[in-house]
């Protein structure tokens, strides 16, 4: 069953994985976003083999995205090689390409939307907030082997939307100040309608009445007008986390999606329960509350009716899955966040203490490229 | 003209300073101070109302201001004040050429053959073509024929910074103009060095000149830029990075560059292009990267603008040298897309043609170079070099154009464009 304007749930091997990054192009002059996103690809000389090279919303952001991979280490062979890719291009159109979710200093009228129907299409719809929305994000897209399991887990991931957003904050600063938040991109993500999370559902079904009810309302036309922080994506045959900045680093990356793929693998072997009608009424909090202090969020337990810091619940979590992180070959790949979150040091941390050793954001953003591209 | 205007004044003061005891001799120039201003309001209102109603960008305006308002025409600006005004437009040209220096990016040359390629076919053809027409067509000696192909092979770098400033361009295109002009700029200079030698050999046989004269014009210009870049870093270190105090010291640094090559007779175009190259490679900690120069000396370029427009000889003016200098635009112009078309790359050729009409405008540092070469034997000077300035007085009016197509074709430009003042 799909709803009108649905496609069928594509099924896909047991949790695969694919990795979108959202990454900003800078000048190198001085380390403002600058337009190169059309001429960048424009000049590519690339034959996909590690996965898309895409435009974005405006001119100065691009979008890479994997091969559908089996494995972590398939991920990091695939993003490497895009990286490597960029670099050679980014240094022939003395373009410099850098990780965060936010640039630090960017003013976005000057932004520019880039050609083509949809780009225009959204600009029309949301005004300025097209611009605005010049923010860069991991996007992991997590295999199921059914569509009833990609709404279960749909909504088993919900629950942990704060501990990817504490994980992988990169955008401290904005507008050239410091927002006192760890990720300040999703500041600007909350100002679309549809953006948020999605509704308690109980399978395929359900989604595909609910999805016809929002046509119905005239609300959305396709899934790609669904903002959720994570949504099924029935073409890929995936449960999509949308909720990331993007990291400063491809190994940081590559440590998310290998916690996406354990943490699902965990979630569907042990399938705990999941109270999603209480979980609806403390999400926005618990995701302001990662937002805003990262690690040290204090996360609401509907359940518990009780306040946990996230580090302390995140510490067991992550050792949890340690078997199902060993089991798909990816341990290795949880050690960034386990000293992330022993040390508290995250790329959020990093550029202010960048910022607080250089005095401006023009070498915070330097060296934030250098280090996207060692 | 001016004198008949001020004729009756002049009598007025003359009887009152008899019972006046108080008030000076009627005076006979105009205060330097005044003069910026005049300077100033003509070329913006002519710049403004020219780009509000034909959208034209607005340095021709201000150039048009000078051509009007200068010995060519209303005689307003008087030869005597284009020479008073002399120190403003060398700080002007001098701080702009500072900033095209500190863009010169040959990182970026280093990485992308294909630009090292394009930039060097660009400073062979355009100066061996215009060499070549200057030479077998004009006619011309073989020293002032190199001296034309000297003064007019490069861009213009200060209408190509305004006309960017002023479209808020940002892309492949802008990025590779302002490299072809950098160094097609730096390729002038030293074949204007050069030609400096021969200049003095053809004319004079004074051989002794003909070698120190171009080492003088260097050395000096590459010491006068170096101890101009180490004094605005040495001092900048000090301070808080993109702090006003920093802004201060490098506008003080170039001044002070511009102040020194006048004394010792250096060109100020080459010392604050080397100032600003040496600055940038020499900065290693960022420590002056990105401080911009004030808004404030956009107040300068229009007046160097004016002052360019004052200086154009329109008053010699013949047909055939306007044919010839048209003749001399065309070669270059086809020497500069050939260059661009011939060199390949990764930016589609529409787009290295868009470079290639990018790069035509010709102005405030020929016209510089012109009388800078011309200066060295006037009786002879003048006239030979009358191709040259006359194509940068065409160029003056269409170059800015041709630039601000380039920029808008290539849908570089910002939207709205409110900001600048080209």
């Amino acid at each position: 069953m799909s709803g009108k304007g649905l496609e069928n749930f594509k099924d896909s091997a047991p949790l695969s994985l694919g990795v979108e990054l959202e990454l900003q192009l800078v000048s190198r002059r001085d380390f403002d976003l600058t337009r190169g996103a059309t001429d960048l690809l424009g000049s590519l000389d690339y034959d996909g083999r590690f996965g898309e090279i895409k435009l974005e919303i405006t001119e100065s952001m691009i979008e890479i995205s994997t091969q559908a991979q089996l494995t972590v280490d398939g991920i990091a062979a695939d993003l490497a090689g895009l990286r490597d890719t960029l670099r050679r291009h980014g240094e022939r159109n003395n373009i410099g390409i850098c990780g965060g979710g936010t640039h630090p200093f960017h003013h976005w009228p000057e932004r520019r939307i880039c050609p083509g129907d949809r780009f225009s299409g959204l600009y029309q719809r949301y005004g300025y907030l097209a611009k605005q929305f010049t923010v860069f994000g991991q996007h992991i897209h997590v295999g199921c082997t059914s569509a009833d399991e990609a709404i279960w887990l749909t909504q088993a991931l919900g629950v942990h939307v704060p501990a990817f957003i504490a994980l992988s904050a990169s955008s401290p600063f904005v507008d050239g100040v410091d927002s006192f938040y760890q990720s300040a991109r999703l500041n600007a993500v909350s100002a679309f309608p549809l953006s948020g999370q999605c509704p308690p559902l109980n399978d395929w079904p359900d989604f595909c009445r609910h999805f016809e009810f929002l046509q119905g309302c005239g609300i959305a036309q396709g899934i790609k007008d669904l903002y959720w922080d994570v949504r099924p994506k029935p073409e890929f045959g995936t449960v999509e986390i949308r909720v990331c900045d993007t990291p400063l680093s491809i190994e940081q990356a590559i440590a998310l999606a290998a916690f996406a793929q354990s943490l699902s693998r965990w979630l569907l072997r042990t399938r705990p329960p999941l109270h999603t009608e209480r979980q609806a009424h403390v999400a926005r909090y618990n995701k302001f509350q990662a937002c805003r202090y990262g690690l040290d969020a204090e996360i609401s337990d509907p359940v518990g009716l009780c306040q946990q810091p996230l580090r302390q619940t995140l510490a067991p979590l992550l050792e949890a899955i340690s078997d199902d992180a060993s089991a798909l070959g990816c341990l290795h790949w949880l050690n960034p966040l386990k000293n992330q979150l022993a040390e508290g040091a995250g790329d959020a941390a990093w550029l202010r203490e960048r910022f607080r050793q250089q005095g401006n954001l023009n070498d915070v953003v330097r060296e934030a490229s250098e280090r996207l591209m060692r | 003209m001016i004198e008949r205007l001020l004729a009756p004044l002049r009598n007025v003061w003359e009887n009152l300073i008899e019972r006046l005891l108080f008030l000076p001799p009627f005076p006979e120039s105009i205060d330097s101070l005044a003069l910026f201003s005049l300077l100033l309001v003509v070329g913006l209102l002519l710049g403004e109302w020219l780009h509000a109603h034909f959208r034209w960008p607005k340095v021709i305006g201000y150039v048009l201001a000078g051509i009007v308002f200068g010995p060519s025409a209303l005689g307003w600006i008087s030869i005597e004040a284009l020479a008073q005004a002399r120190p403003i437009a060398d700080a002007a040209l001098g701080l702009l050429m500072m900033e095209v220096g500190r863009r010169l990016d040959l990182n970026w040359l280093h990485r992308n053959p294909e630009l090292l390629r394009s930039t060097l076919a660009d400073i062979a053809l355009s100066f061996a073509l215009i060499f070549a027409f200057a030479l077998w067509l004009v006619g011309l000696s073989p020293a002032w024929a190199a001296a034309t192909a000297a003064v007019t092979m490069a861009s213009a770098p200060a209408v190509v910074l305004l006309t960017i400033e002023e479209s808020r361009a940002q892309g492949q295109v802008t990025e590779r103009i302002i490299l072809h002009t950098a160094i097609s700029s730096a390729a002038s200079f030293v074949a204007f060095a050069v030609v400096l030698g021969i200049v003095h050999a053809e004319l004079s046989e004074d051989w002794l000149n003909a070698v120190v004269h171009p080492l003088w014009v260097v050395a000096g210009a590459l010491l006068v830029g170096g101890l101009g870049g180490w004094l605005a870093l040495v001092i900048a270190r000090a301070l808080p990075k993109q702090s006003l105090a920093q802004v201060f010291v490098l506008v003080a640094s170039a001044l002070l560059a511009v102040g020194i090559a006048r004394m010792l007779a250096v060109p100020v175009f080459l010392t604050l292009f080397l100032m600003g190259v040496l600055l940038a490679a020499r900065d290693r900690r960022q420590t002056l990267r990105y401080t911009d120069l004030p808004e404030g000396h956009w107040l300068l370029a229009i007046v160097l603008f004016v002052i360019v427009g004052a200086s154009l000889p329109w008053q010699e003016f013949t047909w055939l040298a306007g044919l010839q200098a048209l003749g001399l635009l065309l070669v270059r112009a086809a020497a500069k897309a050939a260059a661009l078309a011939w060199s390949g790359g990764s930016l589609p050729l529409p787009k290295r043609l868009l470079v290639g009409v990018g790069i035509q405008p010709l102005s405030a540092t020929a016209v510089f170079m012109a009388y800078e070469i011309a200066g060295l034997y006037p009786e002879v000077g003048r006239s030979a070099l009358a191709l040259p300035l006359f194509a940068a007085a065409m160029m003056e009016l269409l170059g800015p154009a041709l630039c601000r197509l380039a920029l808008s074709r290539s849908g570089e430009c910002g939207a709205g464009e409110k900001g600048g003042i080209a």
